[in-house]
């Protein structure tokens, strides 16, 4: 596909639809638009032109304009993606939703809101964390990501075991489709099987099928006590081990169950100078618990606590109140930045395997570690099965080396992961970064779909063109 | 060894709001916890006490729920606590509170350190540390960040002064003073003295299973008159929030030229500021 370059007609009409100071186009200022937080060197590109419209109306020309001039848009977020999502690939414009940030309607009848796409998602919580409601979509990055962000990614986060991830709270949503026009989909009907499911499709669909608005989320009621235990084991493989027994022997689902490495724990536990006693522990687990009822909570967290006893856990720490609970989810938290320091080139992965198969998994890392020379911490949602296994460039290597070694590395490792029944991404998405280990991930017929899918919704592939797959 | 922490449950302030109105803290759905300077007297004790064998008794004074804070304490590693709950000691100041800890722990007896936080995070007034040790007639040390050596003689009668003591670091404005002090003593510390740890759940599993009945006077001697608001000679008349005013410098060093200027004028400001 040739695109069209932006001109300076264009740019003049794009200052027309959204207004001067909403359209960038000096190298200084759109260079921050140029990455996410996938590594840059390797994965920034940048856009021609930094739109930033403020209604629905506004996001329509913009599309409508790009389509009549075949000029690529990539819809943008908070830029936290870690796929490349948000990175123009071909150009053109970066079509950011940062203006459009209002609530719309709070509607606690139905125990819904709506919102526009470039509400912060941590900034939905704290409003309503006053009425007694949360929404239930928790990625780690929440204070920085937007809802919308959210939406395309499908994201998950800390609290998936119990809650699920973002798509099961997207009620409804309005959405410009790459050839411009609005679409509303779903609405504040809990069930609604009246024709294709088409919400569903546009959740996950990482901006290539049209631009979200605005969306209605559902809100539960906020549970009033929340306990995390920090679990320290010998090893690993005793961990991981305990993570199915967690649910299957005590009939408990814990909000969250996250592991993290020896590698891990110590380069956190270091980066934030903290002084649990980590140094003799092999791996840790992050578990959480919540309830509306204290007592509960308690019985709770001393049963699953008791089955980590059980299972050689070197040490149960309980922290029940917003101070403790805080000092143990930092050390989960600050791993990927505490790795920043240690070394910035490295591959941050997001497998997926059935949780009963993550035992059968770490093993198989530890070989390509060996068998790489590289270190691969491994964190992440293990409740999920969904874990982050991160390829860290060995300092000895040259840049070549490590980009052939993390080319290779990678390869195998999902090998290993199809094997296990699982798949090369839980949550962050394909996007540019994923973009050539696609095609094994699927089989050809559903391959082909896709693509007629995404001809259908775009038939001038001008709407993030260039991630997940290319079209032909 | 008998260790005792005096203790308070406070406001979780981390996330908390003000009224914009009253000027005061809006305490609906607020959670209780240690106040967190207390965590790093309660670490000191049991830290020594795993050093040197003996017991960590918390003490704390106030309403029935501050039963929460006597089991965390214990969660933490402390082997037993009092909670000292009662009308009586309602509105009590810094001085009543020190009086009626004092009282309390007279009735423990046979003591050997008295370990309390620098000051309470609500109250800050760090005064009710060195009230106990006033009343109770000890050796006092403010301040304390590190604890060099516990000396204690076999025969722990406190007849010979120079066999029972302890050596720590008291943090001073501009260093550090060293201190040998007779035992039995009172210290409060500050952050830099540990690393406070978190309960566990063998820790939790002790705290649930142990009962903590709250005492009052009439368990404990003390004169009514020295008790709650009537025993308090602090009356509150007004509650006033101070203009935070945070001056800022700054020094251009926008353009290159001017940059080496730029340094100087910062290592000069920081000289006479006495902060290199
Ligand atoms: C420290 C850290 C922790 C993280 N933790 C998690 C986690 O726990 N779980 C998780 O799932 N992810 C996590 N992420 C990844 C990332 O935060 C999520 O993918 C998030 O959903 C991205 O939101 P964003 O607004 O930053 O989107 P961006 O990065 O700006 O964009 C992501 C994708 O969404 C598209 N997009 C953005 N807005 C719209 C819109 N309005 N309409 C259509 N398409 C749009 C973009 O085109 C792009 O393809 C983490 C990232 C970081 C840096």
């Amino acid at each position: 596909m040739r695109y069209n370059p932006v001109t300076e007609e264009i740019l003049a009409e794009l200052k027309e639809i959204v207004g001067e100071k909403n359209v960038l186009s000096e190298k200084e200022k759109i260079e921050a638009y140029s990455h996410d937080e996938t590594p840059k060197e390797k994965y920034a590109r940048m856009p021609e032109v930094v739109v930033k419209p403020s209604s629905t109306e506004e996001v329509q020309s913009v599309v409508k304009l790009a389509n009549r001039e075949l000029i690529p848009v990539t819809p943008r977020g908070a830029g936290s993606g870690l796929s490349g999502g948000a990175i123009p690939e071909h150009g053109g414009i970066v079509l950011s939703v940062e203006n459009m940030d209002e609530v719309i309607e709070y509607d606690f009848d139905n125990m819904m809101m709506v919102l526009q796409g470039g509400v912060i998602t941590n900034n939905v919580q704290e409003d309503l964390a006053e009425e007694g409601l949360f929404f239930a979509g928790y990625p780690m990055s929440l204070e920085s990501c937007f809802i919308g962000g959210n939406i395309a990614e499908n994201a998950g986060g800390g609290k998936a075991v119990k809650y699920g991830v973002t798509g099961r709270y997207v009620m409804g949503m309005e959405v410009v489709l790459p050839t411009g026009e609005v679409m509303e989909l779903g609405g504040k009907r809990v069930k609604d099987v009246t024709g294709y499911d088409l919400k569903k499709l546009m959740i996950g669909s990482e901006g290539t099928l049209g631009i979200v608005t605005e969306t209605t989320i559902k809100l539960l009621p906020k549970p009033t006590k929340e306990v995390a235990l920090l679990v320290l084991f010998d090893d690993p493989d005793t961990a991981i081990s305990t993570v199915p027994k967690i649910m299957t022997e005590t009939g408990i689902i814990p909000t969250g169950i996250e592991f993290m490495d020896r590698r891990s724990v110590q380069a956190s536990c270091e980066y934030l100078n903290e002084h649990l006693p980590y140094q003799d522990c092999g791996a840790m687990l992050l578990i959480e618990v919540d309830g509306a009822e204290e007592e509960q909570v308690e019985n709770d967290y001393f049963k699953i606590g008791e089955i980590c006893e059980e299972n050689g856990a070197q040490e149960v720490y309980v922290a029940d109140n917003h101070t403790t609970r805080e000092r143990v989810w930092d050390v989960r938290r600050n791993i990927a930045e505490a790795f920043m320091v240690v070394s910035p080139e490295q591959s941050l992965e997001d497998i997926v395997v059935p949780i009963a198969s993550i035992p059968d998994l770490i093993p198989e890392l530890d070989k390509l570690s060996e068998k790489y020379d590289i270190q691969i911490p491994c964190y992440g949602h293990a409740g999920d099965g969904n874990l982050h296994a991160t390829l860290v460039k060995n300092p000895e290597h040259s840049m070549e080396e490590w980009y052939e070694i993390e080319e290779k590395c990678l390869e195998d490792m999902y090998e290993v992961t199809y094997k296990l029944g699982g798949t090369i991404s839980g949550e962050h998405g394909i996007g540019s970064k994923r973009k050539k280990y696609f095609p094994d991930a699927v089989s050809e017929t559903e391959l082909e779909l896709m693509k007629k899918i995404k001809k259908a919704f775009d038939p001038n592939n001008i709407m993030n063109p260039g991630k997940i797959f290319d079209l032909d | 060894m008998k260790i005792i922490t005096p203790i308070k449950q406070v406001p979780e302030t981390s996330n908390v709001k003000m009224d914009e109105e009253t000027g005061t803290m809006v305490r609906d759905g607020v959670e209780s916890i240690i106040n967190p300077l207390d965590l790093y007297a309660i670490e000191a004790a049991i830290e020594l006490k795993e050093e040197h064998g003996g017991e960590v008794i918390a003490v704390t004074m106030g309403p029935p729920s501050a039963e929460k804070a006597i089991k965390e304490a214990i969660a933490m590693g402390c082997d037993d606590g009092i909670l000292l709950s009662g009308r009586e000691f309602a509105g009590a100041d810094t001085w009543a509170t020190a009086y009626t800890l004092s009282r309390c722990i007279d009735d423990i007896g046979d003591y050997d350190l008295i370990f309390c936080g620098l000051q309470a995070t609500d109250g800050d007034t760090a005064q009710v540390g060195p009230g106990i040790a006033s009343f109770l007639d000890l050796p006092l040390a403010t301040y304390v960040s590190s604890i060099e050596d516990v000396h204690i003689a076999d025969d722990t009668t406190y007849t010979e002064p120079d066999e029972n003591y302890i050596e720590l670091e008291r943090l001073l404005e501009e260093g550090y003073e060293k201190l040998r002090m007779p035992l039995p003593a009172l210290i409060t510390v500050v952050k830099e003295i540990n690393f406070p740890r978190l309960p566990t759940l063998s820790g939790k599993r002790k705290a649930r299973d142990k009962d903590v009945t709250p005492k009052n006077s009439e368990h404990i001697e003390m004169k009514e008159e020295y008790l709650g608001l009537q025993g308090s000679p602090t009356r509150v008349v007004n509650i006033d929030r101070p203009k935070v005013t945070r001056g800022g410098k700054m020094i251009d060093a926008r353009d290159e030229s001017k940059q080496e200027e730029a340094v100087e004028e910062l290592i000069n400001y920081l000289n006479a500021n006495e902060l290199l």
